[in-house]
């Protein structure tokens, strides 16, 4: 500590210099803020942390506790063409470190979206993605061609992922010939920047990551949650009413990390990291594997402000190593 | 008559770390803990509930909702609320090894509260277990309304009479008590449920409240619409946020098969009359 007071003092100008530093938190004061920004496929954010899809509503519900314009992007509840009611309850359960749910996409609808929830996040300096999933490839596209014309809306993230709606959802995921098609009808109808949100649920996750990036993808958001099972025991039944959902939570975290090293390793777009993030130091780990950014998702139901506790936790981190810019600790791990 | 839904005032929610003011033992398994809440919390209104973090973010995860149970005024601990809990699983069993002078996370003021209608006479309440825990509230908001206490009724039902919590004070308020038990230990034997349909047929209220377990909530609004008496109900489901972000609390609605409710921004309180219980 002494020694690394000594040189921050001889970085400092004068007059500052003379008295003894107290620790870090106050120095951090006088110090330039490391550089947050990142660009992800065509997105510029002005840091690395994101909502995930289905954890931030439609963002507004957060407004009294979260400065939103602090947040790098929101990526809103998936989107499908109509309203969808969503799996009937009980949707949650939680499990050891984690959660599992099955809400079943649950949400307004394109145009209800467009018409009374994007209004407000409009106001916001942060970048809106559209998180989008349709029940067959037609519906998809149908989708894109939609958003395509919407200015509020910066990018698109795919869901070919969700593990809950037995029409669709997770057969286009599992198979790298049928993301590719999906990914291809999205990408024929907008120019806007796609990110593409992989599901673990499959033996080789890289395959799957070089099928899409193939079809056009800009970006690939990893992982959505690994499906599970919880049973009541006194009454035997399954403790979520559709029997299996997603597990999500920290008791993830190790399975997202591996999985988004690996898939660092083969494809050249940036990689978005997912999966059980609830402090900076958890996000760091992505960052460090590689992630060019993080999503956060269950940790919101913990704490609404986790986002913005994440943003500050990667500056002072970066702050106190004299890291410039936070792109200088993305994929530097040491093997 | 109310109007479809009850309809929620805009208001501020609060995200605090907050310390606990005590944590009393008032039964074998029930507990009154008092947690001293900065701001925000004088507007609370009866019926609504706040999330309670265990801290370290791994086990238990999630936050847990617990309805307020009365709210803290005095000079000497300043503003706050109590809650009146029963362990029944490991968040309750670890809230109840909290000591004075600890933190816990709250957030709330949340959801929507009981509708006290501006001319009202006769009212019912009718709890289950810990469900008597938001009519101490009610009660005493009823009380500053104006409302003749008197002329109101308390019906709790308990499995035995260590189940029965707040008696005393209903009495002291001038409510009359009526008490069952599944097993006879106290009061009648048997479910509140029987006390409350006779007391209608003799003295027909002008509201009935309740809050205890779904099978219970049936049972009255089943009741309440046989003799067509207003009631709103308080129901409990799971959630994992308690600010309608992620969708795990849906309830059915009765009117509107496309769509669910949502126990924490819809509810907890609703017209028993909407809902597929």
């Amino acid at each position: 500590m002494q020694r690394e007071n000594k040189k921050l003092c001889q970085d400092q100008s004068e007059g500052v210099s003379t008295f003894n530093f107290p620790p870090y938190k106050f120095r951090l004061a006088f110090m330039k803020h490391p550089d947050l920004q990142v660009n992800i496929g065509g997105i510029k954010l002005k840091n690395p942390v994101m909502t995930a899809s289905g954890t931030f509503g439609y963002g507004r519900e957060f407004e009294d506790l979260v400065d939103l314009n602090r947040v790098g992007a929101i990526i809103v509840k998936g989107l499908s063409l109509a309203p969808s009611k969503g799996n009937p309850p009980p949707r949650i359960a939680e499990t050891p470190c984690g959660m599992l749910n099955a809400i079943g996409l649950e949400n307004v609808g394109i145009e209800a979206f467009e018409k009374e929830k994007l209004p407000f996040l409009e106001k916001l300096s942060t970048p809106v993605l559209a998180n989008i999933y349709g029940k067959n490839i037609g519906e998809y596209a149908k989708l894109a061609e939609r958003i395509d014309q919407i200015e509020g809306i910066s990018g698109i993230e795919i869901n070919i992922s969700c593990p809950n709606v037995k029409s669709g959802g997770i057969a286009f995921g599992v198979d790298g010939g049928v993301a590719n098609e999906v990914v291809r009808a999205v990408r024929n109808r907008t120019g806007k920047p796609l990110m593409v949100k992989l599901s673990p649920n499959v033996t080789d996750i890289t395959e799957i990551a070089l099928s899409v990036e193939d079809a056009g993808a800009d970006s690939l958001s990893l992982i959505n949650t690994i499906t599970g099972m919880a049973i009541d025991i006194e009454t035997r039944h399954p403790k979520l009413a559709n029997i299996t959902g997603g597990l999500s939570g920290p008791a993830i975290r190790p399975v997202a990390l591996r999985m988004v090293w690996q898939v660092v390793q083969c494809v050249k777009i940036p990689v978005i990291g997912i999966g059980g993030i609830m402090t900076a130091d958890d996000a760091l780990e992505f960052l460090i594997a590689g992630a060019a950014a993080v999503q956060i998702g269950t940790a919101n139901f913990v704490n609404p402000r986790a986002t913005t506790d994440i943003i500050e936790g990667i500056e002072a981190f970066l702050a106190k190593r004299e890291i410039p810019s936070v792109t200088n600790i993305i994929g530097t791990l040491e093997v | 008559m109310l109007s479809l839904t009850l309809q929620k005032i805009k208001q501020d929610m609060f995200q605090e770390k907050n310390q606990i003011l005590w944590n009393k033992k008032i039964g074998p398994s029930y507990y009154r803990i008092g947690i001293k809440c900065h701001r925000g919390y004088s507007d609370a209104q009866p019926g609504q509930f706040i999330m309670l973090g265990f801290g370290d973010q791994t086990a238990p995860l999630l936050r847990r909702p617990f309805s307020i149970h009365r709210l803290v005024t005095t000079d000497s601990h300043g503003q706050g609320v109590e809650i009146l809990y029963k362990i029944v699983g490991t968040c309750t069993k670890k809230l109840s090894f909290y000591k004075k002078g600890d933190i816990i996370g709250v957030l709330g003021p949340l959801g929507s509260h009981f509708l006290i209608p501006d001319t009202i006479g006769r009212i019912f309440m009718v709890a289950g277990g810990v469900g008597i825990a938001p009519m101490v509230f009610l009660a005493s908001s009823l009380q500053k309304k104006g409302v003749d206490l008197s002329k109101c009724m308390v019906f709790n039902g308990g499995r035995s009479k260590d189940d029965l919590l707040c008696g005393d004070h209903f009495f002291t308020l001038g409510m009359s008590v009526n008490t069952t038990t599944d097993d006879g230990s106290a009061g009648k034997k048997g479910f509140v449920t029987d006390i409350v349909s006779a007391a209608i047929k003799e003295h027909r209220p002008d509201m009935i409240y309740a809050c205890g377990p779904t099978p219970m909530l049936k049972a009255v609004t089943q009741m309440t619409e046989i003799y067509a008496v207003p009631c709103q109900v308080s129901i409990e489901t799971m959630m994992a946020c308690g600010m309608g972000a992620c969708l795990g609390c849906a309830v059915e609605s009765r009117k509107d098969s496309d769509r669910y409710f949502h126990a924490c921004a819809d509810g907890p309180v609703f017209n028993a009359s909407i809902l597929k219980i």
